[in-house]
């Protein structure tokens, strides 16, 4: 297994006060690496510096080093020519809450494709079609692609944030506690779902609930007071 | 806690006062009719003169509403269009990219703006049609263009606060979204936070537009005149509905023309009407194309 991120020397500030605190560590290609800890101790921060989205949060500061293998070479993401819309592309991110955009299914899936430009109408409708099997939701949502995400069920959203995620084949997938607004059904389902995506994808995977953990993660790390203070 | 009967108390008195507003709104519009309905035959509105005739332009309606519709519904074009591309454009500055304290200051500003009197406005805009008659144009009066301009200075701090508050009302995370897929800043306002902000802010245009509609201050200092039949150009003075209203009512001859007034003011409420439903419907399509059709 090779490594394709590595975080080193690590530090989160939100208004001034420390959330992390150099944090080191690594997360391998193809395998889910989970971080674990009670709320509020910087896991979802952790994952924002992943992909630099605090930098769309006000108050928020980033020090330290993150590197991304994209292709053969590590590249170290804070570097000042380095694009964010286009890390964004390559390292996708699915949030605690469902959070479907207020437009269609079809036009969330296709939203990232949009944003890239250039992609012809049947090809957009192929992946999305490719995305929605990929994320198990095809067949329940396949004659009602121009309905409202919004009236999807919880578990039915999270698929389609996944489904909409993954339109880009990311290289690596940020996941901040993608079960923990569903219910045990639709979280088992994501459960089963990150374990195909991981195939082709790395996984950073924040929860809160060890049993999750241990049944999904390769890796797994604590986190408390914004320190790594045990890693399996 | 609020003692049930405080809150059985509340409800009755908001329910009182909506029935007090609907009620002073249906005896306004019955008043307008009862005095009105009379007037309301194709003559007050084309005079003496062929239906084709005047809607063609092939001869020029001197007695009748029909110059005064069409100056009206040139001047609410014209202002919407001065002033909705300024309007947005401000009020995306202000949601999304100005520092605090340059958004507390401009904020600060167009809330002023938004409570000068029209009249103000009409004769500032008078002012500067004079300045640049006797400085640069010798041939610029007061015209159609200069009373659209003046209007829609009128309404662009409104427009600006809207389309501000809508887009800060939206949530956080839906600011997040966009930007964690991928989108620039700009992509991330375009196709993600106008659309979902879309229904308020054309609430606000909407407004505007009954505004411009209304508003008789501002024209009758920069442009309207009691006759000038139908616009040529956007340099030519012009007819207005509210000004025709706000002439007969302060100046009728005899009580049939009064009751032209009346006629007059049933006509200016079926525009605006149709203004607002026609709005309403292009808001809705224009939702449903952005978010729900590919």
């Amino acid at each position: 297994m090779q490594p394709k991120i590595k975080i080193a020397g690590l530090d989160f500030y939100y208004n001034g006060r420390p959330v992390l605190e150099n944090i080191c560590m690594e997360a391998f290609e193809n395998t889910i690496t989970a971080v674990t800890g009670p709320s509020g101790q910087g896991k979802s921060s952790l994952l924002i510096a992943v992909n630099r989205l605090w930098e769309s949060i006000e108050g928020a500061r980033v020090k330290g080093d993150i590197q991304i293998r994209f292709g053969q070479t590590f590249q170290n993401i804070y570097d000042p020519g380095f694009r964010v819309p286009e890390l964004r592309k390559k390292v996708g991110m699915v949030f605690q809450m469902p959070n479907p955009l207020p437009m269609s299914i079809y036009k969330n899936i296709v939203f990232p494709l949009k944003l890239t430009g250039g992609h012809k109408k049947k090809d957009a409708a192929f992946r999305v079609e490719t995305a929605l099997k990929r994320s198990f939701l095809w067949e329940e949502v396949k004659d009602r692609l121009n309905e409202d995400a919004r009236s999807l069920s919880g578990g039915q959203q999270q698929r389609l944030c996944i489904a909409r995620a993954l339109i880009l084949n990311p290289e690596v997938l940020l996941l901040d506690e993608p079960t923990a607004s569903l219910d045990d059904t639709s979280g088992r389902m994501i459960e089963s779902l990150l374990l195909e995506v991981k195939k082709s994808c790395t996984l950073l995977l924040v929860s809160h609930y060890l049993d999750q953990v241990k049944r999904i993660a390769d890796k797994g790390m604590r986190l408390s007071r914004g320190q790594i203070t045990q890693a399996w | 806690m609020v003692s049930p009967f405080w809150d059985r108390a509340f409800r009755l008195f908001a329910w009182g006062c909506s029935l007090v507003l609907m009620g002073t709104f249906l005896i306004i519009i019955g008043f307008l009719c009862i005095k009105g309905y009379t007037a309301l035959n194709l003559r007050l509105i084309f005079g003496d003169t062929g239906f084709w005739d005047a809607v063609v332009l092939r001869r020029q309606v001197f007695d009748g509403l029909f110059p005064a519709m069409a100056g009206t519904l040139c001047l609410i074009l014209l202002s919407v269009v001065l002033a909705v591309p300024l309007g947005l454009s401000t009020g995306i500055f202000l949601a999304e990219y100005a520092s605090p304290r340059v958004k507390w200051f401009f904020s600060f500003v167009f809330d002023i703006l938004a409570g000068i009197p029209s009249i103000v406005v009409g004769l500032f805009g008078f002012s500067i049609t004079l300045f640049l008659h006797q400085s640069f144009f010798d041939r610029l009066y007061p015209c159609l263009l200069i009373s659209a301009l003046s209007l829609a200075f009128l309404v662009l701090p409104y427009m600006i606060r809207t389309t501000q508050m809508a887009l800060e009302s939206l949530p956080a995370s839906l600011r997040l979204t966009a930007p964690s897929l991928g989108a620039t800043q700009l992509q991330s306002i375009v196709y993600v936070l106008l659309p979902a902000a879309l229904s308020t802010i054309l609430s606000g245009i909407i407004l505007s537009i009954g505004r411009c509609a209304e508003d008789t201050a501002v024209i009758m200092l920069t442009g309207a005149v009691a006759t000038a039949g139908i616009p040529r150009s956007v340099f030519s003075s012009f007819e207005a509905l509210p000004f025709y209203i706000y002439y007969i009512s302060s100046q009728y001859a005899d009580h049939s023309e009064l009751i032209n007034g009346y006629g007059a003011c049933l006509v200016l409420i079926f525009i605006c009407m149709n203004l607002f439903v026609l709005s309403h419907f292009l808001k809705k399509r224009l939702s449903q194309k952005l978010l729900f059709r590919h």
